[in-house]
């Protein structure tokens, strides 16, 4: 069931360059989320501006009931949502799309990959495969590869080396990990180490999700790709958020998937990669400022 | 305004008469806008509307106009979506059947490419149980015709109307575009062709520039702009349709507050549709539904047709007024 719920701010915090983390009270919505699903943010009242906000939730803690969001300061929207202080109101609409399938694979390894802002569904995801299968004592390979434009957009994450997981860093600048990008550094440690992984999340900027998929195609690994597109209702009511898509019924068909209620997880065949626009560069933000 | 002695606590009556419908209140929502009204279903009472238009259905399913489709612009969106749908056949199989069930009027929005697509298709929803009314979607290009849309010309609108007046008995409702010189001339060549009520107004034409990449932002280059930025505009062309027509008229166009709504109805709309706003918050329509009951209260109102129409151009400024009392000019 989607609701649409009055919370409030428990804490936002800067957590790195442009990055901020927002934990909101809302019980309701934390009961039923699922990782890979995301809600919609009004990040103010009136009409600048005037559509809500997708994010995917960061974290969900139904037992506290709240939920976190980690998001990047990229324009006017996620602006106004970086000044909400604790006990600030926000109205917010979730949860929203499919989610993410967990592995039906036993320990087989899993690859996922995250560029820049993408870590954000993927966190509590990976902790989450890391403990799954401690109870029966055995463990799992988990590689995550971890791109960003520069060494300051990372996300701490200090529980990645507890939990076992491998991460394989990269920056376009070479200020941490592989200089380069995340795909490239994907491709070439999977054919170096020859891992066989059970399957590859996935969640960046559609450049860089159309690499991840291609990978994915050419050596069978099965995909969940968190896909993103500019959405309006959230709610499959605007069918706005389209993505151009592989009918299987008449492959040469011209036919799309919506991002906000047949994903935003998608499997890499869905989608016909070759027709996708990508969005506008993002702005520098002092334009915005 | 009327003014009818009203006890607090009474419930003021919201109910109008459009045309052969009575609806329990003014307040539809626009086609494209409500899905084909399951998706809205977690948020209110589809009960509690006064009718459902839904997303505007072709005589073929139609994919739609590849992405980017939307982009926000100050207090508004332009969409190209390019009327995706999934044709009139799926609709009427899947899609009605849950709405049929549900005691509110259904309108369904339906547009082709040429005449006869138009006729074809409201042939096939003559007499389908559970439809109230047609609303004819005029601003859609005339392939036959160089492309040229159909609501942008008097006369090919009024063949579009006349051939779908013959193909039904059902009510029509022409819905008009913004994008013309004189939409009264439009409407009057509507009604004259058939139609029994009218809708105004479409998205308003627009584009979105980006300067980084230097391109349009929507794939299709240009869009429909909808949203508060428009409700200036939706309401100078209904009183414009107004003036022109004596047939019930349907406002759209920003609606997003009981006020906006109530603007219309007071220019002389018998009832309104709301889009985008629903994307905003989904359960809008309650909340203005709502309001304009407090509304009715606080100027104790009993009925809200007695405010239907009441706008007053004469005195357009308090002190005109207290002149006009003094001096009883007409
Ligand atoms: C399902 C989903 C989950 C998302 N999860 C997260 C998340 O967890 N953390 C996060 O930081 N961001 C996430 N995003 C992207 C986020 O929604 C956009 O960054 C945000 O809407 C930008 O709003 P703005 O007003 O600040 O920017 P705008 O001024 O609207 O735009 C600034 C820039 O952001 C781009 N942009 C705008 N909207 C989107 C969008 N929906 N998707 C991609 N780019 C967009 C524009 O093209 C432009 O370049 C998600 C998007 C989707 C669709
Ligand atoms: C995403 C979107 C899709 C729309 N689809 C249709 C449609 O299929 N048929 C139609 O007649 N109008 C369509 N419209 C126009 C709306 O019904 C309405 O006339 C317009 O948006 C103005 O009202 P608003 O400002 O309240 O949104 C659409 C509008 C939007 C924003
Ligand atoms: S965002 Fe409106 S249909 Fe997906």
């Amino acid at each position: 069931m989607k609701i649409m719920e009055d919370v409030s701010v428990v804490s936002q915090e800067k957590v790195a360059f442009q990055t901020h983390l927002l934990r909101l009270s809302a019980g309701r919505i934390s009961r039923e989320a699922r990782l890979g699903q995301f809600l919609m943010v009004q990040v103010r009242d009136g009409t600048d501006p005037l559509l809500r906000r997708p994010f995917s939730f960061h974290r969900i803690d139904a037992e506290q009931g709240v939920v976190e969001i980690l998001y990047r300061v990229v324009g006017r929207g996620t602006w106004w949502l970086s000044q909400c202080d604790s006990g600030a109101r926000l109205r917010i609409i979730g949860p929203l799309g499919n989610g993410f399938q967990l592995p039906q694979c036993g320990p087989a390894p899993v690859v996922a990959v995250a560029g820049g802002i993408g870590i954000a569904p993927m966190m509590q995801l990976l902790e989450k495969l890391a403990q799954w299968l401690a109870p029966s004592g055995k463990t799992r390979e988990i590689h995550l590869f971890y791109g960003a434009r520069t060494a300051e957009e990372f996300i701490p994450g200090k529980a990645f080396d507890t939990l076992g997981i491998t991460v394989h860093w990269s920056t376009d600048d070479g200020s941490r990990g592989h200089e380069g990008f995340v795909t490239r550094l994907l491709e070439d440690t999977m054919r170096r180490e020859k891992i066989k992984p059970c399957v590859v999340y996935s969640c960046g900027p559609l450049a860089m999700q159309y690499h991840v998929a291609r990978w994915a195609l050419e050596n069978g690994v099965p995909s969940q790709l968190s896909l993103e597109s500019l959405m309006a209702c959230g709610l499959g009511a605007c069918l706005g958020c389209a993505l151009p898509a592989v009918n299987p019924a008449a492959p040469q068909e011209e036919h799309y998937l919506h991002v906000c209620k047949d994903g935003p997880v998608f499997k890499a065949e869905m989608i016909q990669w070759h027709k996708i626009q990508t969005h506008p560069a993002t702005p520098p933000i002092f334009l915005f400022s | 305004m009327a003014q009818n002695s009203n006890a607090p606590g009474d419930t003021p009556d919201l109910s109008v008469q459009l045309g052969p419908l009575r609806l329990r209140n003014p307040v539809m929502v626009a086609s494209g806008t409500f899905g084909y009204g399951e998706e809205y279903e977690d948020f209110l009472d589809l009960e509690r509307l006064g009718a459902i238009v839904v997303k505007g259905i072709s005589l073929r399913p139609r994919p739609g106009n590849p992405p980017p489709r939307i982009v926000e612009t100050a207090a508004g969106m332009i969409n190209a979506i390019g009327l995706e749908n999934v044709g009139v056949d799926v609709f009427l199989k899947s899609k009605l059947p849950h709405l049929q069930r549900l005691q509110v009027p259904v309108v369904v929005n339906i547009f082709g490419n040429t005449l006869e697509e138009y006729a074809q298709l409201a042939a096939k929803l003559d007499g389908v149980p559970g439809i109230a009314a047609l609303e004819i979607n005029i601003s859609c290009p005339n392939v036959k015709e160089g492309g040229m849309v159909f609501g942008t010309d008097p006369l090919m609108a009024a063949r579009v109307v006349q051939v779908v007046r013959r193909a039904t008995a059902l009510p029509l409702i022409t819905k008009l575009t913004p994008n013309v010189t004189r939409i009264g001339d439009i409407a009057r060549a509507t009604v004259d062709a058939g139609s029994d009520m009218l809708s105004c107004i479409n998205t308003v034409a627009a584009m979105a520039v980006d300067i980084f990449s230097r391109r349009p932002k929507l794939a299709n280059v240009m869009g429909g702009l909808s949203g508060p930025a428009i409700k200036p505009i939706a309401l100078r062309c209904t009183l414009e349709v107004l003036r022109e027509v004596h047939c019930p008229v349907i406002g759209i166009g920003g609606i997003a507050t009981p006020t906006d709504a109530l603007e219309f109805l007071v220019l002389g709309a018998r009832a309104v549709q709301v889009g985008t706003a629903n994307f905003v918050n989904p359960s809008v329509t309650t909340e203005i539904i709502e309001g304009m009951e407090r509304f009715l209260r606080v100027e104790k109102i009993a009925r809200l047709e007695d405010c239907i129409g009441t706008l007053d151009t004469q005195c357009l400024f308090p002190f005109a007024e207290i002149a006009c009392e003094l001096t009883d000019l007409p």
